[in-house]
């Protein structure tokens, strides 16, 4: 009795660290459910803002995942199968986008895909306006979300028991029939976090957007830009706006925990 | 959570508390600082203004915060701490003025607006009746004065210019930045064909061409200035604001191409 007591002891600055950050993580949350009435809500989905936005965000988040998903997964299969310095060095290189602001990443993209950038006379030459365009705001969306599917698919495609695909190949599958039929199925949760992951922040993306996308409803404002712009003019909006992305993270939180357990459960992963 | 929730939750108050009270005691300092918020149009000239406020009056020190006056008001109704504001337009002081936020506002000085162009000038714009061959046109948003300004202009050039000039000029638009400083960036970069700014913003670039809009469509705009209600500088911010009127401090803001009484 008396050892636990003084077990308690030394634990309580840690407990006391631990719940001031989660107060810090959650009481905004709160708030922001708790500031707004049902009609508050009510305006603002109704605000000019709203739906444009919400369409844009759906659609360019939608697209972007995809694209995300389907370059991602055979580059991080990559990064999982070889050992090589170089596939050590291209992790790294995946992995920029995190650890740069988004303002860099929109600026480095005008210097790309802008009339003066990198590619300005090629694209100049077929007529292709990539700023100020739903393209750009999708390539924002990728640059800023690849890494976090690439880093969990990765890590998810190092779990799968080499052995496993051997048995396949020695069965009679060709080597994307195995990659295909044994080592996705089996990472799969990883992906799906990965996706998820990556999807969240492509709702979120700000930064890049606004510098190289620009600004206009129904082709570039997606909802972060929105809830800045209505800030300006009906917070009521702005909260509506705030609500539904918080609203949408919450749920994709829930839909991740039940998908991803019941693949655990079932699912060839299910000894970790 | 290894202690009883109720716990964990007074000892995160209490640590909030404490974190507020080392935030309070910072705040304290020799120097007077005079904390200005400003429209982003003013950049330059405030700055220059300041500096020379600051060798006027040894001991007090101006800390400048420029963005669109539509955010600087957006700011100050959330209680941000500043002590003087200057707007590009008259509305946004008027609203804090009716909400007691701040005190009555003085027109300090008028700008007019101006078309620019990429010095490469893609689209090969030479005179503002030529603005709807820009393919790429950016503008400030419709809350940024100068966005307000700007639709105001193609209204009148609809009346009185070729009518449907404006909302041809209007479809054009890729962009509605916000504030007038990254509406002429966007110029700058050369990602945009035209858009159209302040006079000053024009004149202080290097890299844009300035195509002048005719004077019986452009507009002026006015700016003005006034005091935070519950600013901390007392009596320093009210020798800031004279200063912008007096004679010295119109001077500075004539020279960056602002026009003055």
């Amino acid at each position: 009795m008396a050892r636990s007591s003084a077990r308690n002891a030394g634990r309580l600055p840690l407990a006391l660290a631990g719940a001031t950050l989660l107060a810090i993580l959650v009481v905004p949350v709160a708030a922001l459910v708790l500031s707004s009435s049902p009609r508050d809500l009510a305006a603002g989905v109704q605000h000019p803002l709203f739906g444009p936005a919400l369409w844009l965000s759906l659609r360019t988040t939608i697209v972007s995942l995809l694209i995300v998903v389907a370059t991602g997964t055979p580059l991080a299969w990559w990064l999982a199968a070889t050992k090589s310095r170089s596939a050590r060095f291209v992790e790294i290189l995946v992995d920029l986008p995190i650890v740069m602001p988004p303002a860099v990443v929109g600026i480095a993209l005008l210097e790309t895909f802008g009339r003066a950038g990198l590619f300005g006379p090629f694209l100049q030459y077929w007529q292709l306006q990539i700023p100020f365009s739903t393209i750009a705001v999708i390539l924002a969306q990728v640059t800023v979300s690849a890494p976090f599917y690439v880093q969990a698919a990765a890590a998810a495609f190092r779990r799968v028991d080499p052995d496993l695909l051997l048995v396949a190949r020695t069965l009679g599958q060709s080597a994307t029939g195995a990659f295909v039929r044994v080592a996705v199925p089996m990472a799969l949760p990883g992906l799906i976090g990965g996706a998820a992951l990556a999807w969240a922040r492509s709702l979120g993306e700000f930064g890049a957007t606004l510098l190289f996308a620009g600004n206009l409803p129904g082709t570039t404002q997606t909802m972060p830009l929105a809830i800045l712009l209505a800030l300006e003019s009906d917070v009521r909006a702005a909260l509506a706006i705030s609500l539904v992305l918080a609203a949408a993270a919450v749920l994709l939180l829930l839909a991740l925990r039940v998908a991803t357990a019941r693949q655990w459960a079932r699912g060839p992963g299910a000894e970790f | 959570m290894f202690t009883p929730p109720v716990t964990a939750l007074r000892s995160a108050a209490l640590l909030a508390v404490l974190g507020l009270g080392c935030a309070c005691g910072a705040g304290a300092d020799d120097a007077t600082v005079v904390t200005v918020f400003a429209a982003s149009s003013l950049t330059e000239a405030l700055g220059e203004l300041a500096e020379e406020f600051e060798t006027a009056n040894p001991g007090t020190r101006v800390r400048l915060n420029f963005a669109g006056s539509q955010i600087l008001r957006l700011q100050l109704e959330q209680g941000a701490a500043a002590d003087v504001f200057a707007s590009a337009n008259p509305d946004h002081v008027a609203a804090l003025n009716a909400a007691e936020l701040v005190g009555p506002a003085e027109v300090f000085a008028h700008n007019e607006l101006a078309l620019i162009v990429p010095v490469e000038n893609p689209a090969q714009i030479t005179a503002f009746d030529q603005l709807t061959r820009a393919r790429r046109l950016v503008v400030a948003e419709p809350n940024v004065p100068a966005g307000r300004y700007t639709r105001e202009l193609l209204r009148r050039a609809n009346e009185q210019l070729v009518p449907g000039f404006g909302d041809e000029v209007l479809s054009r638009v890729v962009s509605e930045e916000l504030n007038v400083r990254l509406v002429r960036a966007k110029v700058e970069l050369g990602e945009a064909d035209a858009a159209i700014v302040y006079m000053t913003d024009a004149e202080s670039s290097g890299q844009v061409l300035r195509i002048d809009i005719p004077p019986a469509v452009n507009v002026r705009a006015d700016y003005s200035v006034c005091l935070v209600a519950d600013g901390r500088a007392g009596e320093a911010a009210t020798r800031f604001v004279e200063f912008m009127l007096s004679d010295t401090g119109q001077a500075v803001l004539l020279r960056w191409g602002f026009g003055v009484e």
